[in-house]
């Protein structure tokens, strides 16, 4: 019986609520008045998205507890780089009391924190992406078959239809990589992304019928 | 705008319609054989190398969600975590699950409960192993690469959705010749998967690991749903560029 509940309750929840948010996408642009419910319904369902974001908030403090626990397991078994791990927590207890003594995180404290340590470290951080695609492109360059024989190819007419060099080269290179570029290019790009939307689609459509129900415990 | 709606809004019925349809006749027998995919071959392979080489697997669900627009290609990342948390069940060895999103780490969490079924010792020890790095793209990969470093990654799964720093996360795999899998649904970041990965999951091929992975009957009549539905839209286009360019309808 508890089985059933633990089945049952999730999946009627998750099917009505994702049929009401689904519904409010179509009659917020239906042509017509679907028995005076258009309004009702994209009232509901903008009620459901709203509670999106409280549950969302909620997670983030399970994954907050998530990290601490790792983390502390990891200092105390004593694991290689637990020195990394001291350092995050001391950082996490550190930023959360700037956070509660000096008035939130919209307080001079909290702002300089973001501003003048965080938001410097991670456009350092991605600045390392312009080595690591050097490197990659090098791994990737190497010819093993066919496909990395036409990869290197194209890559290497693209590169040089970017710079100034490639006019000196052959005048007709920036016009060959503009045709790589938008057309078999971008039409690769549009056969991927059509098959994307469809793949999305029936992912959703499994979710939505209640035959995947990745929210309970039973299968 | 309006008729663009009922078109969505029939599409979206007739999709259903060929799902229920495929679904019905998979539920008689009729399975088709699939396409082999090289890189969910080797996912089935991971964990028993794991198990050989006594190394953990790593398994990064991506910096996707599963409350906005980035659902499916999360539930994507899901998929492969339910099977490999069905392999460690046998084998032991629980793979390290990453994400960037909480509400991932609690489908993530779970989705190994499930797999563990009535043995709540092991799936506590597997908890451990899901890990929510921070929200911040850049963090998550700084997170995952000193992960790679760290905790003795014999073999690496990429699933879901990634940005750029997919980049700093592949290549820190690749130069630890770990073996590795990629995929995501973003055509600008498949060519970094391909760079780094032995093996590449290319855009919907994510979506199939159902099908391939567990042989779900409904995943498999969702792929030929899918093929149904592409082969419409196909034609569709070609009848388009053929009307317009005869002058039948305006560009």
């Amino acid at each position: 019986m508890n089985l059933k509940i633990g089945r049952v309750l999730p999946t009627t929840v998750a099917m009505v609520v994702g049929i009401f948010i689904l519904a409010g996408v179509f009659v917020a642009e239906w042509p017509g008045k679907i028995f005076g419910l258009s309004g009702l319904i994209n009232q509901v369902s903008l009620l459901f998205v709203s509670w999106v974001t409280i549950v969302a908030a909620f997670a983030l403090f399970l994954g907050f507890a998530n990290v601490i626990s790792v983390h502390w397991s990891r200092i105390q078994t004593q694991r290689p780089g637990n020195l990394y791990s001291i350092v995050l927590l001391v950082s996490l207890a550190a930023t959360l009391a700037v956070g509660f003594l000096s008035g939130g995180p919209n307080s001079d404290s909290s702002r300089f924190i973001f501003d003048s340590i965080l938001q410097p470290l991670e456009s350092t951080f991605f600045a390392l992406l312009a080595i690591f695609i050097a490197t990659a492109a090098f791994r990737a360059f190497r010819v093993r078959n066919l496909e990395t024989l036409i990869f290197v190819l194209f890559a290497v007419i693209v590169l040089l239809g970017q710079v100034p060099i490639g006019i000196y080269l052959w005048a007709e290179l920036p016009v060959i990589k503009d045709w790589i570029l938008n057309v078999p290019a971008l039409a690769g790009a549009r056969g991927i992304l059509l098959g994307v939307a469809l793949g999305a689609i029936a992912t959703g459509l499994r979710v939505l019928i209640g035959a995947d129900r990745p929210y309970t415990d039973q299968k | 705008m309006t008729s663009s709606v009922l078109l969505a809004f029939l599409f979206l019925l007739l999709f259903l319609g060929l799902l229920l349809f495929f679904s019905a006749r998979v539920g008689r027998g009729q399975k088709p054989s699939l396409r082999r995919i090289q890189a969910f071959e080797a996912v089935k392979g991971f964990a028993g190398r794991a198990v050989e080489a006594g190394r953990a697997l790593h398994l990064s669900l991506g910096t996707g969600s599963v409350a906005d627009i980035t659902t499916a290609d999360s539930l994507a990342g899901l998929y492969t975590l339910d099977y490999l948390a069905e392999q460690s069940a046998t084998t032991g060895i629980s793979p390290i699950v990453s994400m960037a999103d909480p509400t991932v780490m609690l489908m993530a969490q779970n989705t190994v409960r499930s797999a563990y079924g009535s043995d709540k010792a092991k799936a506590a020890e597997a908890y451990r192993d899901i890990r929510w790095i921070a929200p911040q793209p850049a963090a998550y990969a700084a997170g995952v690469m000193n992960l790679l470093d760290m905790d003795d990654v014999e073999t690496n799964i990429m699933i879901g959705k990634f940005g750029d720093e997919y980049l700093l996360m592949g290549e820190t795999a690749a130069r630890r010749g770990m073996s590795h899998v990629g995929g995501t649904s973003d055509p600008n970041v498949l060519p970094f998967i391909y760079a780094t990965a032995q093996e590449t999951l290319l855009g919907e091929e994510i979506y199939a690991g159902g099908a391939y992975l567990q042989k779900r009957p409904l995943h498999i009549a969702s792929l030929l749903a899918q093929d149904t539905m592409r082969w419409i839209v196909g034609i569709v286009i070609l009848a388009g560029v053929v009307a317009t360019s005869l002058g039948i309808i305006n560009g």
